[in-house]
């Protein structure tokens, strides 16, 4: 283009091109140095605002595949609209943690108390529905609601940058705007493999152990938590995951907690199986074995399995299934399911190494546990 | 400047299966999942030995056959 420019400069009669050509760059040169950061944030401002709508794009489309999903397999009496605008924005007001003492309890409490929540309003939305449905409505309105609080916090930071001319906020935004589209577009992958009770990469967990409790008798041992008693090799194993084929986690610590404190179980080891985020460059349905409570989410489950492992100086073992974040939360991929056969031996082997005969051991089964029953 | 905001994926096509297993025999039988299937769920009965099958596993493959 410049050299362009210098051509046609060179055509006007009675002008130095050349001068003038310097004059051109010195000018090019003064604009990008006092005007670069305006230039970027307005490229910047431009780029975010369109992976903005396509924030608000997934936002709407899983508000209404919520709906939908309310209306034609819930069959909900009344529109659900509304209710579902205002489920949308409710907040959960964490506990203050500038006197950290006893705050996994409080954060319990309130998560318990937001979950029990959720449930007792899509009950009431629906009238009267299976308990799968009531799960897969819940996860539904959930997805919806991440996509809400995701769009409204970037708009704010995008309005934010914009009104106070701000280039590092611009730029920071601009930076992390690619993983937050991709968090975003699995939340609503997530759809729908929920919506038709498919089971997700996150309930690899459940499938291995769902493989030990098949034809035993189970009893509930916490909320949406089942545990079933098997032998294997003489060892008395106390398997536990949530009540399948609902879209539930259970409460694993609570249920450790009641198997070793009240009904007095002594285990030699807890082995715990849970999907485990991958980094780039690792291969999906990778198996890793380690120690430690293997269990994610917001840490309070995490932390009662430890606090109660460490009081009875119970060993933990955690085998791991490695998968993605679009993977753990959408239809389980072949690669994951075909781990299962050898989570099965891996376990076997971590029973027969770490414990011997006449041991008791508990094995939790860790994840979503939509689309696999027990 | 190139733009960070990727587009619309392309999505790969995925394709949902059940798979029946004969505890008996241990003939694994692929079909196309239908809602309302879940692993242990009760399945057809088994074509070679006749016994009652179960859904041991529900996955998704992708539609290209060289996988991905
Ligand atoms: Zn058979």
């Amino acid at each position: 283009m410049f050299v362009l420019t210098g051509i046609a400069l060179q055509a006007l009669p009675g002008t130095d091109s050349g001068t003038l050509l310097t004059l051109f760059w010195i000018g090019f040169i003064l604009i990008t140095f006092f005007y670069q950061t305006r230039i970027q944030s307005y490229l910047a401002l431009n780029d975010i605002s369109r992976g903005l709508n396509r924030l608000k794009v997934m936002k709407d489309k899983a508000r209404k595949e919520a709906i939908d999903y309310l209306v034609n397999v819930g069959k909900a009496p009344a529109d659900p609209a509304q209710r579902v605008d205002q489920f949308l924005d409710y907040v959960t007001i964490m506990p203050v943690d500038i006197d950290p003492a006893g705050l996994v309890g409080k954060i319990d409490h309130i998560v318990t108390t937001n979950n029990d929540r959720v449930r007792a309003e899509v009950g009431a939305l629906l009238g009267q529905s299976s308990p799968v449905t009531v799960s897969i409505s819940e996860n539904l309105l959930e997805v919806a609601t991440s996509l809400n609080a995701i769009h409204k916090i970037v708009r704010h930071f995008y309005l934010l940058g914009k009104k106070t001319n701000s280039y590092f906020t611009l730029i920071q935004l601009q930076m992390l705007m690619p993983m937050i589209i991709q968090e975003a577009d699995a939340l609503l992958n997530a759809v729908d493999s929920f919506k038709v009770g498919q089971p997700v990469g996150d309930g690899i967990g459940p499938v291995v152990v769902s493989k030990y409790m098949l034809g035993k008798e189970k009893r509930v041992v916490a909320k949406d938590t089942v545990m079933a008693i098997t032998e294997y090799k003489g060892r008395k194993l106390y398997v536990l995951k949530a009540d399948g084929p609902m879209a539930y986690v259970g409460q694993p610590g609570v249920a450790m907690k009641k198997i070793i404190d009240e009904m007095g179980i002594k285990p030699s080891a807890i082995v715990m199986i849970d999907a485990a985020l991958k980094l780039e460059g690792e291969k999906t349905g990778e198996i890793a074995e380690g120690v430690g409570a293997a269990i994610g989410g917001i840490g309070v489950e995490k932390f009662q399995i430890e606090e109660v492992a460490t009081k009875a100086k119970v060993p933990l073992y955690a085998i791991l299934v490695k998968q993605s974040i679009l993977e753990a939360i959408t239809v389980m991929r072949k690669e994951i399911a075909e781990a299962a056969d050898k989570v099965v031996q891996v376990l076997n082997r971590v029973i027969e190494e770490k414990t011997k005969e006449g041991d008791e051991v508990v094995v939790a089964g860790i994840g979503n546990t939509l689309g696999v029953a027990q | 400047m190139m733009s960070s905001v990727p587009g619309p994926d392309k999505k790969t096509k995925l394709l949902v299966y059940t798979i029946e297993e004969c505890p008996a025999c241990g003939q694994k039988t692929k079909r196309a999942f239908a809602v309302g299937d879940y692993v242990t769920k009760d399945g057809a009965q088994c074509t070679k030995c006749s016994s009652p099958t179960k859904v041991s596993l529900v996955y998704a493959e992708s539609s290209k056959p060289s996988g991905q």
